[in-house]
Parts: structure tokens; C-alpha cells; sequence
């Protein structure tokens, strides 16, 4: 099984290798994987229950620690590719992870990825946050 | 008012469709989220980013007169081809960049009516094909023309003489209780409020649900029956970062044909900041008190 920290490395060389237009193109590719919300969610999602609030487009993240394990679970506005396509790295990244993993991962993932250029300061402060919720929920879960 | 005081510069998504191969014409994407011109375009669009392609990367201002012509020379523009420009969130960026446009004088410069939203309703081709590259051009870019930008001095001045300033921004924003729009990261500003003076008249009053701009005749009575704006004189208009007031600006101008309309770019991220500069909270327009003055300067 490939270590989850080692997964972010992968994922952060796969970009490395890309033209930037071609970065845009891998994010859309994971923008469309992010797996469907599940079902069990629905209903907390449209109470509008475990929503970041610092991101511009309703996002919604799930963090469960299932045997030591993390699982997150996420649902992104159609509209907003581009946070979808963050979030599906990070779900990918960070799935099977522990939570010491999830707690040591780069606070620099977007610029690794090789987006800052393509997406702009002002777009990478939004991203930065879906990190920072992901870690503080794994914190959280970790601890209870 | 029956129609638009300048119906020319608005198309519809069947017009643009219908133009898609035209030489003369560059239909230009601007976008909040970057990725949606990859998952699918207008046909032969290209992507113009008001960020990473308009704004200088240190000094918060546009690229220059030099740099927005090699921009447009890249994308196949020259001084005589119609661009025709559409986005999403009800062409925020396409009215940004139309104005960036203007600003350096581009003559020919359209909307398309309902951006993005209208062309997915209307179930229009997306292509997911890489940018198209058009045959470069020998662009001449002009100066500046600051009579449709607004700077923060002028922006004083033109309150204090009590003259209409509008407030495009989220009711919640105008009152003070938020610093940016809701559901946005409430970052950018250290102050909430609002430039004393200005009226409320969100944005988001002037387009229907399909993403178009409301008729004439509804726009006349929202900014000028409802809240006193009138066509003589100048009007600026503002926001949180410039991109909500260009679209009031095009609406004010061209749709309302307002004679001098300006938006002031610097916005609310630029007032809400500057130490010693008034601001207004809650939901009346106020004024600026006339013994506060600003310390722009010092010594010593």
C-alpha cells in the first residue's frame, strides 16, 4: 500500500512534470473524480452543516477516523472547478492517511502543485483554507 | 427608456454563436474560476485572466499600456477585431476586463448577454479544446483613459461635493457587518462600512435569473426613480476589489447612457484600509464631516 504522505508526493510529481496549461487540465481530471457525497451526508449537507466558511463556493468536507485511519468525504459546487479540483487532491491525497500524517503535511501544497502562477494570490488564499479545515478536522476527530 | 441607450455593445449567445469563425471578431472568456474554460468554452474563445493576465504581479495596478498590447497581440487582437467578451457569475470578469479594455482604448469591445450561465441554458456547445492560436497582431495599445477610472483622492473630493457615488456591494457589506461578500473569505479590509455618501444599490438588482441584464426600462427605475441617479454629471461607482463595479459601470454606461461614469478600482480594499479616512456604518449613506480630513501627508 502506498504511504499517504508519499500519495501527495506523487500527486506533487505528477504535476512537477507539467506544462502549465496541462496542470489546469490534471486538476480538472480530479475535479471530475471527486466520488459522489454519500448518501448518509445528504441531509447534513443541506442544513448546511459542516461547510468551510472561508471558502468562497459552498464546500462541504466530512472527516471520519476509521481504524487509525482518515476517510474524508467532500461536496463542491459544480461552478467552482477549481476548489473541487483542490479538494479532490487532498481527499485523494490524505484518504488512508493517519491523522499524524494529515497533521505533518506541507502547509505549501498549492505552490508544490505548481498552481500559484496559474491561479493568482488573491485564489490561493480560499484553497489554502480547505487544508486548514481538512487539518483542523482531523485534529478534532483525532481527539475525540 | 424602451431600449438600451447603447444596444450595440450587447450580443446575444445566439449572435456570438453565430460568429464563432469570424476573423474579425476574438471572443475572450474571463473567469472567477480558472478552470472553467478548460472544462468547456465558447468555441475558439480565448481566456483572458483578470488577475494573472490584467493586474501587474507586485504593484497593485494593471499591466500597462506595453503589456496589454502584447496581451492582445498573443490572442490574436488587433485594433480593428470586435471582442466580444462572457463569463461566469453573470460576466463580473467580462465586465472587468471590458473596462480593462477601455481603459487602454480598445474601440471595439461587446458583452455577451448572460455569460456562461445563458449559453449552458441554452444548451450551446462547450468545446474542451487547448486555447486556439490566432496569427499575432501588431497591437497598439493607447494610454490610459483615466475618465472611466477612479482614484481614492478624486473619490474624496467627489463625495464631499456631495456628488453620486454608488455602493455596489452586498447589503451586509454597505452596513459594515461584513467585510467582503457573504459565503467569501472575510478578509481584505481592516474597517467595514462604507465611503460616506454612497448609495446601496447592489449589483446583482441589475441581471435576471438567466444571467442577462434586466430590461431598460427596469434598470431606469432601479438607479434613477428608486435612488436619484441621474445621466448629467459624473457617477462613480465602486465595490470590494473593482470587478462587481465594472459591471455597474457598464450597466450605468452603456446600458443607461450615463455621460461620465467611473469605477473606482481601488474599492472598498483600498478605503476600508487607509488610515484616517472616513468611513460610514450602518444603512444610511451619510457625509463626509467636513473638518475630517484624511492625513495623507507627513513630516518629520
Amino acid at each position: 500500500m502506498t504511504m499517504p504522505v508519499a500519495k501527495l508526493d506523487q500527486i506533487v510529481a505528477e504535476f512537477a512534470d507539467l506544462e502549465p496549461r496541462e496542470r489546469l487540465e490534471l486538476l480538472l481530471e480530479f475535479a471530475e473524480k471527486l466520488p459522489p457525497l454519500p448518501e448518509r451526508f445528504v441531509a447534513e449537507r443541506d442544513a448546511g452543516l459542516h461547510r468551510i466558511s472561508e471558502c468562497q463556493t459552498p464546500t462541504f468536507i466530512w472527516v471520519e477516523i476509521v481504524d487509525g485511519r482518515v476517510q474524508i468525504y467532500a461536496n463542491c459546487a459544480p461552478e467552482a472547478p477549481t476548489v473541487k479540483g483542490f479538494v479532490s487532491i487532498l481527499v485523494d491525497a490524505f484518504s488512508g492517511a493517519t491523522p499524524e500524517e494529515v497533521a505533518a503535511s506541507p502547509d505549501d501544497v498549492l505552490k508544490r502543485l505548481g498552481l500559484l502562477e496559474t491561479l493568482g494570490m488573491v485564489r490561493m488564499r480560499g484553497l489554502s483554507a480547505i487544508q486548514h479545515y481538512i487539518r483542523q478536522q482531523v485534529r478534532k476527530a483525532a481527539a475525540d | 427608456m424602451a431600449s438600451y441607450a447603447h444596444p450595440e455593445v450587447l450580443v446575444s449567445t445566439g449572435w456570438a454563436a453565430e460568429h464563432l469563425s469570424d476573423p474579425g471578431i476574438r471572443i475572450v472568456e474571463s473567469d472567477e474560476d480558472v478552470l472553467l474554460y478548460t472544462q468547456g468554452h465558447v468555441p475558439g474563445a480565448v481566456m483572458i485572466d483578470w488577475q494573472t493576465d490584467l493586474q501587474d504581479a507586485i504593484v497593485r495596478d494593471y499591466i500597462g499600456k506595453e503589456r496589454f498590447a502584447q496581451l492582445c497581440s498573443s490572442k490574436g487582437i488587433g485594433n480593428d477585431t470586435t471582442v466580444v467578451f462572457y463569463g461566469d457569475k453573470n460576466n463580473w470578469w467580462a465586465c472587468y476586463a471590458f473596462w480593462v479594455f477601455k481603459l487602454y482604448g480598445h474601440e471595439k469591445c461587446l458583452i455577451m448577454d448572460g455569460g456562461r450561465k445563458k449559453w449552458e441554458l441554452d444548451g450551446r456547445e462547450w468545446s474542451r479544446d487547448p486555447e486556439a492560436s490566432y496569427p499575432r497582431t501588431q497591437y497598439v495599445a493607447k494610454e490610459p483613459d483615466l475618465s472611466i477610472r477612479a482614484f481614492r483622492e478624486e473619490v474624496l473630493k467627489h463625495t464631499r461635493a456631495g456628488k453620486p457615488l454608488v455602493d455596489v456591494r452586498s447589503p451586509g457589506e454597505y452596513t459594515g457587518e461584513l467585510l467582503s461578500m457573504p459565503d467569501y473569505p472575510q478578509e481584505g479590509a481592516l474597517r467595514g462600512g462604507h465611503i460616506p455618501g454612497a448609495v446601496s444599490i447592489p449589483w446583482s438588482k441589475a441581471v435576471q435569473e438567466d444571467g442577462t441584464f434586466k430590461p431598460a426600462k427596469e434598470l431606469e427605475k432601479l438607479y434613477c426613480k428608486e435612488n436619484g441617479l441621474g445621466r448629467r454629471g459624473r457617477t462613480i461607482a465602486y465595490c470590494r476589489i473593482g470587478e462587481r463595479s465594472s459591471h455597474t459601470w457598464f450597466v450605468l454606461k452603456y446600458l443607461l447612457g450615463f455621460g461620465n461614469v467611473k469605477n473606482y478600482d481601488g474599492s472598498w480594499t483600498e478605503w476600508g484600509n487607509m488610515v484616517g479616512m472616513p468611513i460610514e456604518r450602518g444603512p444610511q449613506p451619510g457625509a463626509v464631516p467636513s473638518e475630517q480630513k484624511p492625513q495623507t501627508t507627513a513630516t518629520g
